[in-house]
């Protein structure tokens, strides 16, 4: 049998005590896991938010905490367009409503007629009219959801609204809620002649940094201008928020599962004080105890690491099938697994060190007569 | 030191608790190579402590030991001391639970640089040479007393020690099992020509030696 195998082997020894182990450490890599997937999937429908299609950059409130509170003054549309090398300027207002049972439902506001910046394709029927025509068209995972169609009506804000067509953008944010006239989502909002954000398409022979220094240099005191997902995370605090909490309930899982495997692993040690004994006996050197009980532990921290990635993903799909779905778009990237496991192999390491540096400084003598 | 003596010892101290208790005082003693040797002595008289000492499991305060040509006061690394030359069999088997037969006698080769298969070859041998062929798989739970102190024997052997330092070795069967592991250890001593080091507080045990020595108080009675 090689050494390895008997690394493997040990842990499972004591089968009751290192089930509870791998299921406390399991617990906090699985809320990594599944924090990480939604931060992921936030992130990514952000981005998606942002990059809209045609435009090259987006404009919001500067001093926001979060996006979606920005607030700015309509009138900014035409300033912005008279900047050098802006091409066009397109005010969407974003709101969510209560639609049917889902309460996160997503209205955009925008001109029809700059329904092209943004990258919405209407896959069925005819964009809606500009104005106040209660006329709106709905995303394909709204059309599943809500099992409505072009020709169907919908209720927003106690007021009938007729869909007349469908789009898709790829977002599911976006493709779980409705576009329709700016006019009608400021009545909604009574956000009278306000809009969240502006998207700015730029002129082709202009670059991206000169016109975005040129609004930050002129108007910096109210607007941000916003070019990448950096930009994004620097304004906004809820993303922010999202991963410092991820981070210290990472640190957290670390602190908790590590206090547990010193318990687990010191417990062990003690239970083979005898055992360790003959292996000095026989001659094994301190650093092979060492190196087995450290190895010890590190296989329970791993196990827990694969037991909580799992626990994590199904974490994920009891929330999308509790009607998360319309809201969360999951993201599943290899960073997310590789920081869970890298978390339980600190947890192993820093909470097997001190076991198994007890383990190989006992006296053989002395732990030969341990009874 | 004599060519033919494998342990000399000189003025041999050792105490614990901080001087409190004398375990060794001034021993002095040779054993020469291929030696069976029993130490007797009531208990508490330093006669474990003195086989400890020639197993490199403790350190003595003062005087001189050397043990197959190493000094073991002034050595560094005595775990490489005890792979290569010691093999100790305890009163209790001391065999590790989780582990098969096969499995338990290949754990002093770890340190060893064996391959698995080298190992697994090595310990077959042993088991066949203790009569265990057929239990290989069994866990120690599933052995008789004489069983597990045979499976000991083989483990003892595993690295081809100099030396067997026997500790009680029947102290915990009955008598008719403990004269079939005596046997099987003479037996060693005489066809493999191992030097022997036994303590027993056993006469009968003891007399099976090619010599006897006392300890009493810390000290060899004469």
């Amino acid at each position: 049998m090689s050494f390895f195998s008997l690394i493997i082997k040990n842990p499972f020894r004591n089968k009751t005590r290192s089930a509870l182990a791998i299921v406390g450490i399991a617990i906090g890599i699985a809320t990594i896991v599944a924090l990480g997937i939604i931060t992921d999937g936030l992130k990514a429908s952000t981005e998606e938010t942002l990059k809209a299609g045609g435009a090259d950059f987006s404009i919001a409130e500067s001093n926001v905490s979060d996006l979606f509170f920005s607030k700015i003054d309509e009138e900014y549309i035409a300033r912005i367009k008279e900047v050098d090398g802006v091409n066009d300027v397109v005010g969407i207002l974003m709101a969510i409503q209560r639609v049917e049972d889902n309460p996160y439902f997503v209205l955009i506001g925008i001109d029809p007629a700059k329904l092209s910046i943004s990258n919405i394709k209407v896959t069925e029927g005819r964009a809606f009219a500009a104005g106040d025509a209660k006329e709106v068209i709905i995303g394909k995972v709204a059309s599943e959801k809500l099992n409505k169609t072009v020709g169907d009506t919908i209720t927003l804000n106690r007021e009938e609204y007729k869909i007349t067509g469908i789009f898709q953008t790829g977002d599911l944010q976006q493709d779980g809620g409705a576009f329709l006239s700016l006019e009608n989502v400021q009545a909604i909002e009574n956000k009278n002649d306000t809009v969240t954000m502006l998207y700015v398409k730029i002129d082709n022979d202009a670059q991206v940094e000169e016109v975005t220094a040129k609004i930050e240099e002129e108007y910096g005191n109210d607007l941000t201008t916003i070019a990448s997902l950096e930009d994004l995370a620097s304004i906004d605090q809820g993303l922010q928020t999202i991963d410092t909490a991820s981070w210290a309930i990472s640190l957290l899982a670390i602190v908790i599962g590590g206090i547990g495997v010193i318990n687990t692993m010191i417990m062990s040690v003690y239970e083979r004080t005898r055992e360790i004994g003959v292996l000095k006996a026989v001659g094994w050197k301190d650093r092979r105890i060492l190196s087995m009980i450290l190895g010890e532990s590190i296989v329970l921290t791993l196990v827990a690491g694969l037991v909580g990635a799992i626990m994590g993903i199904m974490g994920i799909q009891v929330l999308l099938a509790l009607g998360m779905d319309s809201f969360i778009a999951p993201v599943y990237s290899a960073d997310v697994f590789i920081r869970a496991f890298a978390v339980a192999l600190s947890v192993g390491l820093l909470g097997g060190f001190y076991p198994a540096y007890r383990a190989s400084r006992l006296p053989p003598t002395e732990a030969l007569r341990y009874e | 030191m004599n060519k033919e003596n494998i342990v000399e010892i000189h003025h041999l101290q050792k105490s614990f608790d901080h001087g409190k208790i004398t375990a060794l005082n001034g021993i002095d003693l040779e054993i020469k190579k291929g030696e069976f040797v029993s130490i007797i002595g009531p208990s508490g008289s330093g006669k474990s402590t003195l086989l400890n000492m020639i197993g490199a499991l403790d350190k003595a305060d003062t005087g001189s030991i050397v043990v197959s040509g190493n000094d073991l006061i002034h050595k560094k690394d005595l775990s490489e001391f005890r792979s290569r030359k010691i093999g100790f069999i305890f009163q209790l088997h001391n065999l590790i639970p989780n582990l098969s037969v096969l499995e338990n006698v290949e754990i002093p080769m770890y340190e060893k640089k064996m391959s698995s298969s080298q190992m697994r070859k090595r310990a077959l041998e042993l088991l066949e040479y203790v009569g265990l062929s057929d239990k290989l798989k069994r866990k120690p739970t599933e052995l008789s007393g004489g069983e597990r102190q045979r499976v000991a024997i083989a483990r003892a052997l595993a690295n081809e020690p100099s030396i067997i330092l026997a500790d009680e070795p029947t102290g915990s069967l009955d008598s008719k099992t403990g004269a079939m592991i005596l046997n099987r250890l003479k037996d060693l001593h005489e066809k493999e020509n191992v030097t022997l080091i036994m303590v027993t507080h056993d006469m009968d045990v003891a007399s099976l030696a090619d010599r006897t020595i006392r300890v009493l108080d810390g000290k060899i009675q004469n």
